[in-house]
C-alpha cells in the first residue's frame, strides 16, 4: 500500500467518524442532517478505495442525494429545520454511554479470548483462496422483489393514511352534527 | 507497531466500523428527538456496510458477494428510513412534537 493509499484512509476514517459524532452532538437539526450528508459522501469515498465504486455511487444517489432531499424537505414542510437538539438527561446520557462502553469492552474481550490462540483464527479465510467464483450479473435478479416489495408496501402505507384520514373526517362529521342537535 | 498502523488490512476496516457502530448505538440511546434516532440507525447500517465491503476485498472472489449484500442493506436501510420518516410525519401531525421522551408517555 502506498503512502497516499495509507494517509487517505485515516483521513477518511476521521472524517467518517467526526461527521457520525457530529449527527448525534449538533446542537441544531440541519446541521445533523448536513453531518448526515457528508457521512454518505465521505463513506462512498471509502468503498471506491475499496473497488466497490458500484456501491459508492449507489449510495451517494439513493443516500446521499435523495434521501438528504427527503429529510431536508420534509423538516423545511414541517419547520423544524432550525429545532434546537437535546440530549437525554445527565444520568441517563452517563449511564448508557456507560452501557455502551462495556459492550465495547466485552465484544473486544470476547474476539481477543476466543480468536487470538494459535489453534483457531477467525479470519484465516481471508487468506485462504477460494474457488467460488459468483458472477455480479447472475445474483442482482432479486432486485426486482425488492422493487415490487417497496412499491407494495407504499401502496398499503397510502391505504392505511387515506382510511385513517378518511375515519378522522367521519368522527369529525359525526361530532359536528351532535353539535347541531344538541 | 509503526508497521501495523502504515501496512492498512482488514483489521484497520473492522476497527472503523466498530467504532462507527458504536457512535450509532450511543446515538440511538442518548438522542431525545425521534429524527436523530433514525439518522443514528443510519449510521449502524453505514457501520455494517464498510464492514462487508472490507471482507469482500480482502477475500479471494468475494467482491461480487459483498456488493450484492451491500446493495441490499443499502437499499433495506434507504426504505426503513422513509418509512419511519413517513410514521414521524404523522406523530409530528398529531403532537405537534418528535420528543421520545414525551412520546413515550402519550397514547398513540
Amino acid at each position: 500500500m502506498t503512502v497516499p493509499d495509507v494517509l487517505a484512509f485515516y483521513v477518511l476514517a476521521v472524517l467518517i467518524l467526526v461527521s457520525a459524532s457530529m449527527v448525534i452532538l449538533a446542537p441544531r437539526m440541519y446541521l445533523s442532517v448536513v453531518s448526515l450528508f457528508f457521512l454518505v459522501i465521505f463513506s462512498s469515498f471509502l468503498y471506491f478505495g475499496l473497488n466497490a465504486s458500484y456501491i459508492a455511487i449507489f449510495q451517494f444517489l439513493l443516500c446521499g442525494l435523495c434521501l438528504f432531499l427527503y429529510i431536508f424537505l420534509l423538516l423545511k414542510k414541517i419547520g423544524r429545520l432550525n429545532l434546537r437538539l437535546k440530549l437525554v438527561s445527565p444520568f441517563k446520557l452517563v449511564f448508557r454511554t456507560f452501557f455502551v462502553f462495556i459492550f465495547g469492552v466485552l465484544t473486544y474481550l470476547f474476539f481477543v479470548e476466543e480468536f487470538s490462540n494459535s489453534l483457531f483464527d477467525v479470519f484465516s479465510f481471508v487468506s485462504e483462496k477460494s474457488s467460488d467464483v459468483i458472477d455480479f450479473a447472475t445474483h442482482i435478479f432479486p432486485l426486482h422483489l425488492v422493487l415490487i416489495l417497496v412499491v407494495i408496501s407504499a401502496i398499503v402505507i397510502r391505504i392505511f393514511l387515506l382510511s385513517y384520514q378518511n375515519s378522522e373526517a367521519i368522527s369529525e362529521d359525526s361530532k359536528q352534527k351532535e353539535g347541531k342537535n344538541d | 507497531m509503526i508497521d501495523n498502523l502504515l501496512n492498512i488490512g482488514l483489521m484497520h476496516y473492522l476497527v472503523l466500523s466498530f467504532l462507527l457502530f458504536l457512535i450509532g448505538l450511543v446515538g440511538v440511546l442518548v438522542s431525545r428527538n425521534l429524527l436523530r434516532i433514525v439518522m443514528s440507525l443510519f449510521i449502524l447500517s453505514v457501520s455494517i456496510v464498510i464492514n462487508f465491503i472490507a471482507f469482500g476485498y480482502y477475500c479471494d472472489n468475494s467482491l461480487d458477494n459483498a456488493n450484492i449484500i451491500s446493495l441490499f442493506v443499502i437499499l433495506i436501510s434507504a426504505i426503513q428510513t422513509i418509512i419511519a420518516l413517513v410514521i414521524l410525519y404523522k406523530i409530528y401531525l398529531a403532537n405537534e412534537f418528535l420528543d421520545a421522551e414525551k412520546t413515550k408517555d402519550k397514547e398513540i
